[in-house]
C-alpha cells in the first residue's frame, strides 16, 4: 500500500467514521474499567476488613474465656495451621512485650490498618509486603493484631488493568485495521465511479459504472446513476440526431434560396424575371421559417409549457369542423374524405394544438395516398375515453418503420421527394403526449389507420 | 403592387403607436405604414411607450413582446389599468400557443409572429383600427348580398344561396370586415382557430367554392382576391 493511497484511506469518510467509533469504544471501555476497578477494590477491601474483624473478635472472645495464656496458645495454633486468610498475628502484653506472633511489635492501633512490617529478624530474604490488619486493644490492656497479605488486592487490581489493556489494545488494532479495510474497499468503489464519470466527461457516453451485486446503498446509487446516464445518452443521441437532421434538412432549402437569389442577380433580364426569382426565394424562406416554427413548437409542447392554456374542448365539434375544413381541398386533389363523429365528447386541452394534431393526421393521409384514395376520419367513445381515427386505403407504412415515423425529420424513402418538413407526426406525438393521449398505427390492408386514444 | 393600391384606397388615416426596440424592424414597419397614409409614432422602449400610450390618443398600438426597460406584456397591462382602450397588436418571435394566450390575457387584441409579410401586418392593423362596435347584429349585408344571422340564411338579389357550415362562417367573417383586406392567416385563426400553417390549400379551396356560390351568375363580383395579401368583400 503506497503512502499516498494510505493517506487517502486515512482521509476517507468510512475510515474516519471507524476511527471515531474506535475512540468512542475505548472511552466507554475506560469508564467501564474505572467502575470495575473502583468497585472491585472497594468490595475486596471491605471483605478483607470483615474477615479480619471477625477473626479479631473471635480471638477477643477466647481471651475473655481463657485469659492471655489461652489466647496465646490459640494464636500459636492458628499461626501453625493457617495457610489462607489472616496468617499474621501479633499479641502484645500491656507493657508492649510480644507474647506471641509472627509480626514485630508495634504501637497499638484500633481498627483497620495498612502497614509494612519491619522484619529485622525474620526471613530477611522476603520482600517487605504490604499488610492489612485489624487491631484491637483487649480489656486487660494487651493488644491484638490480625493481619493479612494485601497482595491479593493488588494482584486483583493488576489483573483488571492488564485485562483491560489487552482487550482495549486488541479492539483498537481491530478497529483501525477494519477501518483501513472498509475505507479502502469503499474508496475502490468510489474510484470506479470517479473513473467512469471522467470517461463520460471525456466523451464516452456509453460508459457505465459496474454494479457489484451486493444490493447495498452504493449499488443502489450506482444503479440510479446508470439509469440517469442512460437517459442522458438517449437525450444526447436525440439531440445529435436532430442537429444533424436540421443541418441536412435546412441546408437543402437554404441552398435553393441562395440559387434563386443568384439567378435573380445573374440571369434576370426583366422585372418579371426578378419577380419570379424573388417569389421563389420567398417561398424557400417561408418553408425554412415554417420548419423552425415547427421545431420550436415541438420543443415547447414537449416542455409542457402549454398546459396553462388548457380548457374544456368540444372534441366532437372540433373533429367535425376539421373534416369539413379539409373536405373541399381533399375533393380538389381527387380524394374522398368522409367523417363519422359521436356527439358529446369533451376533454381538457388546448384547442388550437388539438386542431393542429387532427389536421396534421388528415393532411398526412391526404399527402401520402394517391388520387382516388379514401380517407376516413372518425371520433367514437372507446373504453372509458375516446378514439380518434384517421384511416386511409393508401400504401400504408411497413411494420419496421412504424415506430420511427413519429421521429423528427423522419421520412419514408418514398416520401423523400414530396414536399413536407418531416415534422408533422413528431408534432402530433408531442401534442398527444401533452394531453396524455396515446397513438398507435394499424394495418388496414390495404392502408393505414392512425388511432389516438384516451 | 396591387395590394398597395387596394389598401391605400380603402383606408382612412389611422394613428398608430409603434413600440419596437429593433431599429430595422421599426423602420420597416413605420415606413410601410406611412406609405399607406397612416400616422406613426414610435418608441423604442417600454417606459417611453407607456408614456405615449397613456398620454396620447391612438387608434392602434403595435407592441413588441420583448422590450427594454419594460416588457410588452407589462406595458399593455399597465395601459389597460389606466383605462387605455386602444386596440393592441402584439408582435412576438416565439409563436407558441402559450404566447398567444398570455398576450390576450394581458389585454392584447391580436398577435403576429415575426417574421411576417407586411401585407399581413397592414391587414391586421386596419381590422383593429376599424373594429366594429360590440353591439349584437342580426344581419350583415354588402350590396345586394344579405346574411341573416338568426335564420342562418344568405340571399343575393333576393335569391337564396345554400352554403355549407364552413362557407357560412367564412362569409360571415368577410362581411363583418367588409371593405377590409382579410388575409389567409386571419381566416385560419379567426374562423377556424387554426394557429398553424396548413400544407393544404384549405382557404383557397373554400374561397373558390364560396365565390362560385355568391358571384357566379351575377354581373358584379363581390369577393375579390388581393394579390399578395388576401381577400376582400366589397360592393364595387
Amino acid at each position: 500500500m503506497s503512502s499516498a493511497r494510505l493517506t487517502r484511506i486515512l482521509r476517507s469518510a468510512s475510515f474516519r467514521l471507524t476511527l471515531f467509533y474506535a475512540v468512542l469504544f475505548v472511552a466507554s471501555a475506560g469508564v467501564l474499567f474505572a467502575t470495575v476497578y473502583i468497585t472491585a477494590t472497594a468490595a475486596m477491601q471491605s471483605d478483607m476488613a470483615a474477615v479480619l474483624r471477625s477473626e479479631a473478635y473471635q480471638l477477643a472472645e477466647i481471651h475473655q474465656r481463657l485469659g492471655l495464656p489461652g489466647l496465646a496458645e490459640q494464636i500459636a495454633r492458628r499461626m501453625n495451621f493457617r495457610t489462607r486468610g489472616p496468617i499474621f498475628y501479633l499479641l502484645q502484653a500491656p507493657n508492649r512485650r510480644v507474647v506471641v506472633g509472627n509480626l514485630p511489635g508495634m504501637p497499638p492501633v484500633d481498627g483497620v490498618v495498612d502497614f509494612v512490617p519491619q522484619r529485622e529478624t525474620q526471613e530477611p530474604d522476603l520482600q517487605p509486603t504490604m499488610l492489612t490488619g485489624f487491631g484491637l486493644t483487649l480489656p486487660d490492656g494487651s493488644f491484638l493484631l490480625v493481619a493479612q497479605d494485601a497482595n491479593r488486592l493488588t494482584d486483583m487490581q493488576h489483573a483488571i488493568i492488564s485485562a483491560f489493556v489487552w482487550a482495549g489494545g486488541v479492539t483498537l488494532v481491530l478497529a483501525i485495521g477494519g477501518g483501513l479495510l472498509i475505507g479502502s474497499n469503499f474508496l475502490r468503489r468510489i474510484d470506479t465511479i470517479t473513473r467512469t464519470s471522467r470517461a463520460i466527461m471525456g466523451g464516452d457516453l456509453s460508459a457505465r459504472i459496474p454494479v457489484v451485486g451486493t444490493h447495498d446503498e452504493i449499488d443502489q446509487l450506482v444503479s440510479s446513476l446508470n439509469a440517469m446516464l442512460e437517459r442522458i445518452q438517449q437525450l444526447m443521441d436525440g439531440l445529435r440526431q436532430v442537429s444533424s437532421d436540421i443541418a441536412h434538412d435546412l441546408r437543402t432549402p437554404l441552398g435553393r434560396l441562395r440559387q434563386h437569389l443568384e439567378d435573380a442577380r445573374e440571369r434576370a433580364k426583366s422585372t418579371a424575371d426578378y419577380d419570379a426569382a424573388t417569389d421563389a426565394a420567398i417561398v424557400e424562406a417561408d418553408a425554412l421559417l415554417e420548419t423552425f416554427a415547427a421545431l420550436l413548437r415541438i420543443a415547447q409542447v414537449e416542455a409542457g409549457a402549454q398546459k396553462r392554456g388548457f380548457a374544456d374542448v368540444d372534441l366532437s365539434e372540433l373533429v367535425r369542423s376539421v373534416a369539413e375544413v379539409y373536405q373541399p381541398a381533399a375533393e380538389d386533389s381527387d380524394h374522398r374524405l368522409s367523417y363519422k363523429v359521436e356527439d358529446g365528447i369533451h376533454l381538457q386541452g388546448d384547442r388550437p394544438l388539438l386542431a393542429q394534431m387532427i389536421s396534421n393526421l388528415v393532411e398526412n393521409a391526404l399527402h401520402h395516398t394517391q388520387a382516388g384514395a379514401q380517407v376516413a376520419l372518425s371520433l367514437r367513445k372507446a373504453g372509458g375515453g375516446f378514439a380518434i381515427e384517421v384511416a386511409d386505403n393508401g400504401p400504408g407504412i411497413p411494420e419496421a418503420e412504424r415506430a420511427k415515423v413519429f421521429d423528427r425529420f423522419y421520412r419514408l424513402d418514398r416520401s423523400r421527394s414530396t414536399a413536407g418538413s418531416g415534422l408533422g407526426l413528431a408534432l402530433v406525438k408531442a401534442i398527444a403526449g401533452l394531453h396524455g393521449l396515446s397513438i398507435r398505427l394499424e394495418d388496414r390492408n390495404p392502408g393505414l389507420g392512425v388511432i389516438v386514444t384516451a | 403592387m396591387l395590394a398597395t393600391t387596394e389598401n391605400a384606397r380603402d383606408d382612412r388615416a389611422v394613428k398608430i403607436l409603434l413600440i419596437e426596440d429593433d431599429k430595422q424592424t421599426a423602420d420597416y414597419i413605420g415606413k410601410g405604414l406611412r406609405e399607406h397614409g397612416h400616422v406613426v409614432d414610435r418608441a423604442d422602449n417600454g417606459r417611453d411607450g407607456l408614456y405615449l400610450a397613456t398620454g396620447e390618443q391612438y387608434d392602434v398600438m403595435i407592441v413588441d413582446r420583448m422590450l427594454p426597460s419594460m416588457d410588452g406584456l407589462s406595458l399593455v397591462k399597465a395601459a389597460r389599468a389606466s383605462n387605455v382602450r386602444t386596440p393592441v397588436l402584439f408582435l412576438t418571435t416565439m409563436g407558441g400557443v402559450d404566447d398567444r394566450v398570455t398576450g390576450l390575457e394581458a389585454g392584447g387584441d391580436d398577435y403576429l409572429v415575426k417574421p411576417f409579410a407586411f401585407a399581413e401586418l397592414l391587414a391586421r392593423v386596419s381590422a383593429l383600427a376599424r373594429r366594429p362596435p360590440m353591439v349584437p347584429v342580426t344581419s350583415l349585408a354588402v350590396a345586394d348580398l344579405d346574411m341573416d344571422l338568426l335564420k342562418r340564411t344568405v340571399t343575393r338579389g333576393g335569391k337564396r344561396i345554400e352554403l355549407l357550415a364552413q362557407e357560412f362562417k367564412i362569409l360571415e367573417f368577410l362581411l363583418r370586415h367588409a371593405g377590409q383586406v382579410v388575409t389567409r392567416t386571419m381566416l385560419l385563426e379567426k374562423v377556424w382557430d387554426f394557429h398553424f400553417d396548413p400544407k393544404t390549400n384549405i382557404v383557397e379551396t373554400h374561397m373558390s367554392r364560396l365565390r362560385a356560390k355568391i358571384d357566379k351568375g351575377f354581373d358584379k363580383p363581390l369577393l375579390h382576391t388581393v394579390r399578395g395579401a388576401g381577400y376582400v368583400i366589397r360592393a364595387e
